[in-house]
């Protein structure tokens, strides 16, 4: 026996390196678990924060990670801390990745906890019964600073209950990023949907194919339910009932999808049907697409790379005009919730209430991306908005004006003329819109097929939502 | 071996070397680069290049160390290393303290039902996490652990430790029962027989499980992005996806990087320990 355990178990009096490494685990454990015990000496209740002042409460925000990191910084920093000493309450924000927002948003729901204010990038309407109506503070913002955006009102009013389910606080116009460059090189013009269709092969022939998107992600969606507006074909009507597949609707979306299909056959690659939300982005920077929609992250990195032969040459437009009008989607819908299980729902209201009065600086500090969904938030509203815009030194100079007048002229709502419903929500949340652009471009579906299986998805939905009340 | 032997052992593994170690010279390649190389779809991806895409061997003087610097002084990365760590360590800990016994006791004191009961344990291992994330949810919520690092050193053991238990099972029942019974009869208790017989020539399981344990913390995604929701009590796995891309930006240098800086330590901690973990793989627990 002795032998036989001398020979398994070998004790060292020296110090070995799996010593070495177990000691030095240990200590790093012991002093990261409880070397910081000292600063939670207050206990339960945490730490007084501002000196002989109880506090008033604690309020916990969740929102996306900004593409403009300083604008977090100095919302996290400066004005939340602000916010908190003015209000003697203890706020924290939390950032998460927008692509998480959703499935997060849906998690706190199902274990009933999590924030106080859940901020949305697109209007979150299938959580409204999750939610507390917000209609009293948005009357007392519309009191001190007048109508609500158009495009807030209708992503955020549910015409059914009569109340608004979220609290809009931002929206960020969806322009046409283009290489001016290559589009004088090919004689081209991006004024209509059809001078696209005219321009995209001669891009590809040239080696910068236009990149829209038709892949589960938010950039297509907005994309293509905008060119669905602008050739009449409505997911639904102004009273909120699916009319895709009816009359003139169906023939405009037929349109769409014809158009559509044409321009990636002749002018782009099989790429577009697996890209995230950044790859328009990515590859707009990198120099290889002559058109992209996105909101002004494309302009802003290229700005931010220093390669100025790109950023100089990357210019801003509206909307190409489809044969019925011209509109698009806004790209993003800042839409607060205030769960129904929030702790602390009198000081999410306020601080709601608080921003939105103030919001000129968060247009500022977020680079001209957060428009204010309260226009009247910036005195003067669109004509001052259009002066700030103006004043961006990056050239080419005044390109950022352009955006004033997509906010104010082009710039709408999913599910327009009606309001974002939780139907459309969900149609959103499917990808329902790009999967029916892209069965038409790829050939697996006539555009009249994919129009009928469309509407036949978007009818199931409806039905279901109406049977729960909320459209 | 010989020069013969040296040279094809070498031809079979070199390839496998390069291709294995490639992501890594790209991911360090990358974390140096400068924007302007990297997001110009001209240049080479595997080289440094100057503005007009030409490689120069000064190369150091077309890279930049400002996207690492970053991570370190803009991020929390620093923070999420520490978290992740002390994490692993707890649960490595809890997931042997309770592991070990019972793999033991189901490998030699449970009799005819130990294995099936074993192998009922190992299938709770099998459940989604995505289906246990809900009862865990309301459980975290009820302990008020959210956003706390000791709800995933609460919940990570849940997933530990039916496969711990299992592997350990199979490794105690590799070991003679001659070896305890001397033990024994030399007047060892069983609990000193345990400590002083089994457990050492049982180590390269205990390793594997080890590993196993710190892999899983250091990779889970899950519940570290939805129980923890500041970015100064993350893991790193749901830090660097969360803080290095902020909507449609990409920080590439600074991702790579936070790639490769936990990998380094990681890779020489795991060397320390390779003359076991080939020991017990290819030699058996007991020799």
């Amino acid at each position: 026996m002795t032998d036989t355990a001398d020979e398994l178990v070998s004790p060292s009096s020296a110090l070995t390196r799996e010593d070495l490494l177990k000691r030095g685990a240990a200590a790093a454990f012991a002093v990261g678990m409880f070397g910081g015990l000292s600063e939670k000496a207050f206990g339960f209740a945490g730490p007084h924060r501002y000196t002989h002042r109880q506090l008033a409460g604690e309020l916990r925000i969740m929102t996306w990670a900004h593409f403009v990191p300083a604008y977090d910084q100095w919302l996290d920093n400066v004005y939340v801390k602000q916010w908190g000493e003015q209000n003697d309450v203890d706020v924290k924000v939390d950032h998460i990745n927008n692509a998480f927002l959703y499935s997060t948003g849906a998690s706190q729901v199902a274990a009933q906890s999590g924030h106080d204010l859940f901020w949305f990038i697109s209007p979150p309407s299938t959580f409204q019964r999750q939610a507390i109506p917000v209609t009293d503070i948005v009357q007392e913002v519309s009191r001190k600073l007048g109508r609500m955006a158009k495009v807030a009102r209708k992503s955020t009013y549910n015409p059914r209950t009569k109340q608004f389910y979220g609290f809009p606080d931002d929206y960020a116009p969806d322009p046409v990023h283009y290489r001016k460059s290559f589009i004088e090189e090919v004689g081209g013009s991006l004024r209509t949907w059809e001078d696209v269709r005219r321009a995209a092969p001669k891009l590809k022939a040239i080696g910068h194919p236009m990149g829209l998107g038709m892949s589960n992600e938010i950039d297509s969606n907005m994309l293509l339910t905008s060119l669905l507006y602008c050739y009449g074909g409505f997911i639904q009507n102004e009273e909120n009932k699916i009319v895709i597949g009816q009359g003139k609707n169906r023939t405009g979306a037929i349109e769409a999808l014809q158009l559509m299909r044409d321009i990636f056959r002749n002018g782009m690659t099989d790429e577009v049907f697996a890209w995230t939300a950044a790859s328009n982005n990515q590859a707009f920077v990198a120099g290889r697409l002559s058109v992209a929609l996105n909101a002004i992250s494309i302009t802003r990195t290229a700005e931010n790379s220093g390669n100025t032969a790109l950023s100089d040459d990357t210019w801003l437009a509206s909307i190409p005009r489809g044969p019925v009008m011209r509109m698009g989607n806004e790209h993003v819908m800042g839409v607060y919730l205030i769960w129904k299980f929030a702790q602390n729902k009198e000081n999410a209201k306020k601080f709601l209430v608080d921003t939105m009065l103030g919001y000129r600086e968060h247009f500022i500090r977020s680079q001209y991306y957060n428009f204010p969904a309260w226009t009247g938030a910036i005195q003067g509203g669109f004509k001052t908005i259009r002066q700030m815009t103006a004043q961006d030194t990056h050239k080419p100079k005044g390109k950022y004006t352009i955006l004033t007048t997509i906010a104010e002229k082009y710039t709408t709502n999913p599910g327009f003329p009606g309001n974002t419903t939780p139907v459309m929500d969900e149609i959103f949340n499917t990808y329902l819109i790009p999967q029916m652009f892209a069965e038409v471009a790829q050939g697996k579906s006539t555009p009249a097929e994919a129009v009928r299986a469309f509407d036949r998805k978007a009818q199931a939905i409806y039905r279901k939502w109406r049977n729960r009340g909320l459209v | 071996m010989t020069k013969r032997q040296t040279f094809f052992t070498y031809l079979v593994v070199g390839p496998f070397a390069i291709v294995l170690a490639f992501p890594f010279y790209f991911a360090l390649v990358t974390m140096f680069k400068t924007d302007l190389d990297l997001a110009n779809a001209q240049h080479s991806p595997f080289l440094y290049n100057d503005l007009e895409g030409n490689f120069h061997w000064d190369f150091w003087n077309y890279a930049t160390t400002g996207e690492v610097t970053f991570l370190f002084t803009d991020t929390n990365f620093p923070t999420w290393i520490v978290n992740t760590v002390l994490v692993a360590a707890a649960v490595v800990g809890i997931t042997l303290l309770l592991a070990l016994p019972a793999g033991y006791a189901l490998a030699r004191l449970a009799g005819g039902w130990g294995q099936s009961a074993g192998v009922a344990i190992f299938l709770v291992y099998l459940l989604p996490p995505t289906l246990l994330f809900l009862p865990l949810s309301r459980l975290i919520t009820n302990l008020d652990l959210k956003d706390s690092l000791w709800s995933l050193i609460l919940v990570y053991p849940s997933f530990t430790i039916p496969f711990a238990t299992w592997l350990l099972m199979g490794f105690f029942k590799t070991i003679p029962h001659e070896l305890e019974e001397a033990a024994l009869v030399d007047g060892c208790s069983r609990l000193s027989a345990l400590v002083r017989i089994i457990f050492p020539v049982s180590l390269p399981g205990i390793l594997t499980v080890v590993i196993f344990a710190f892999s899983l913390c250091v990779n889970e995604f899950i519940y570290a992005f939805t129980f923890v929701s500041s970015s100064e009590q993350r893991t790193i796995s749901a830090g660097i996806p969360n803080d290095l891309i902020r909507g449609d930006v990409f920080y590439w240098q600074s991702l790579m990087a936070a790639t490769v800086i936990p990998a380094i330590p990681l890779a020489l901690l795991y060397n320390a320990f390779l003359d076991r973990f080939i020991k017990g793989f290819t030699g058996g627990a007991f020799r």
